[in-house]
């Protein structure tokens, strides 16, 4: 493990443990209350799927057109957490929305677009698992379009009609609510680093076996 | 140069396919089916659901198209014709695009038959503005294979093809979908609203130029062993 | 990688039964404003399950996933180990 690896470790747990300090003394929304302090895990979690989906597109685009394996194992390692932080995205909106929407679920452009984005994900992780030869190419290619999902689940709720908070919010936010919200995904950012080196080097492991069993059997 | 090989290609494809019509009507047959599951399923009292047209046709093509893609590609894998293609000195977005105006040929066959079958069983009036139906459909068949030809071409050396064409198309697909139900929907409304049509057909023609680029862009390295 | 992921799905799926089987129906359509306190107590959806079961679904969805990798990391490791072995003790 690289030598940043333990010091951000270490930092992050200190952040985790530091952060529901911070959540707890934010203020009450004025009509949400108390279901309202799911934003800070939810929309953190919710920036990290995006980030992650971006780094598994472009990760895949360069090896497509460069062949370096480093870049395949970036890019598979990220396409797991596109899933992780995905799904926490997807179980907490509901649990906020059935609150403060009345309904745990809408078929927005946003929401939609992001459970695409999510099953993408899905799909590369099967395809990967059960491709057989040659999948790692395919995967790359599929990235690829699910990258392309990314900035249209982004602004998609700034232009069609959604109960779905819109961009405008975060940068208005005051900062009694801004702090805990940079805190957390300031928390989760660091975490997405460590999991990303953590699972890139699980595929490193496994082509350094493959490359013993291979020169072994030579 | 390129125009030419693109012929070439479509017009060995629209050859092998009309002198055995395997795929056509094989897929023909599905989409059928299909529709008449749907009847079937959703008719309660003798009537059918009425905002169920647009939905249900568009499912019809979604499912036949992936049919269709595998089967055409599953007869390349077995000729071996698709190495032959990639050997050939001919430009592989060339090829791409050959490939990808047969699978849309055949779609837009299906087609033919479907939109009245759909609006016979579902007493839909899809034929209220036929030209604008005409351009949605082409345009969804469009944005549906180009993302359907790269895949299926780039799933026929793997293992587990047939289930992944699917996992990995409707996910990516899905806008594309939407996209032509809203439309077809909107063309099912007793007066013509201009503005919505146009806004879907210009989402669908912006869908199509993303793909279409994105898939004539990454044909060539995935398809390099 | 997907057991463990169907594992905390499972668990996250208990959590949410757990959530919804103490709700109640949801309220009719109102016809005009009435502030929430003033609303009778069944209308009212209680937020604590709700941000319970949230937060915890987070940590425990982190923790599988953490949990997945490090099994994953030593079995490889492991197989690693016994490999370098055999070929040094080959050599010899």
């Amino acid at each position: 493990m690289p030598k940043w690896f333990v010091p951000v470790a270490v930092v992050c747990g200190l952040m985790f443990a530091a952060a529901p300090l911070l959540i707890a003394n934010a203020p009450y929304e004025s009509t949400m209350g108390l279901v309202q302090k799911i934003f800070y895990v939810h929309l953190p979690s919710a920036l990290i799927f995006l980030i992650s989906a971006i780094v598994c597109g472009v990760a895949s685009v360069r090896f497509l057109f460069g062949g370096n394996p480093r870049h395949d194992r970036l890019a598979w390692a990220a396409a797991e957490l596109v899933v992780l932080f995905g799904i926490i995205t997807l179980v907490t909106g509901p649990l906020w929305a059935r609150k403060a929407w009345g309904v745990w679920w809408q078929w927005d452009v946003r929401l939609t677009a992001s459970l695409m984005g999510w099953m993408v994900g899905v799909a590369y992780l099967l395809l990967r698992k059960y491709g057989g030869p040659g999948s790692d190419k395919l995967a790359a290619g599929l990235a690829l379009f699910g990258m392309a999902n990314v900035p249209f689940i982004y602004i998609s709720v700034n232009y069609w009609r959604t109960i779905h908070p819109t961009t405008n919010v975060l940068p208005t936010l005051p900062v009694s609510m801004g702090l805990p919200v940079w805190f957390t995904f300031a928390t989760f950012f660091l975490l997405f680093l460590l999991l990303l080196r953590m699972r890139v080097r699980l595929e490193e492991q496994r082509a350094r076996l493959d490359a013993l069993y291979l020169s072994a059997d030579a | 140069m390129f125009a030419r090989v693109v012929w070439l290609v479509l017009r060995k494809d629209l050859t092998v396919e009309v002198r055995s019509l395997e795929i056509a009507y094989t897929t023909l047959f599905f989409a059928v089916s299909c529709v008449l599951v749907f009847a079937f399923a959703l008719v309660r009292e003798g009537r059918a659901p009425e905002d169920g047209a647009a939905g249900i046709l568009w499912i019809a093509i979604a499912f036949a198209g992936t049919l269709a893609l595998g089967r055409a590609f599953e007869r390349e894998r077995q000729s071996e014709t698709l190495r032959a293609l990639l050997l050939a000195p001919a430009a592989r977005p060339a090829i791409y695009v050959g490939k990808l105006l047969g699978i849309v040929s055949l779609l837009l066959a299906c087609e033919v038959v479907l939109v009245p079958l759909v609006a016979l069983l579902f007493q839909a009036p899809l034929f209220a503005q036929p030209v604008w139906l005409a351009i949605v459909l082409l345009a969804g068949t469009i944005g549906f294979a180009a993302v359907g030809t790269l895949f299926a071409a780039m799933l026929v050396r793997a293992r587990t093809r047939d289930v992944l064409l699917p996992v990995l198309l409707y996910p990516i697909t899905v806008p594309v979908i939407i996209a032509g139900v809203r439309a077809t929907s909107t063309l099912l409304q007793p007066e013509l609203d201009l503005a919505g049509i146009r806004f879907w057909l210009a989402l669908l023609g912006c869908f199509d130029v993303v793909f279409v680029t994105l898939a004539l862009w990454t044909f060539e390295p995935l398809m390099t062993d | 990688m997907i057991t463990r992921l169907l594992v905390a799905i499972v668990m996250a799926g208990s959590l949410l039964g757990v959530t919804v089987s103490t709700q109640q129906p949801p309220p009719q359509q109102q016809e005009e404003f009435i502030p929430i306190d003033q609303l009778p107590p069944q209308d009212q959806l209680p937020a604590a399950p709700l941000l319970i079961t949230a937060y915890s679904f987070v940590v425990l969805a982190l923790f599988a996933y953490v949990l997945s990798v490090a099994r994953r990391l030593s079995v490889v490791q492991r197989e690693l180990d016994r490999l370098q072995s055999d070929t040094t003790r080959g050599r010899t």
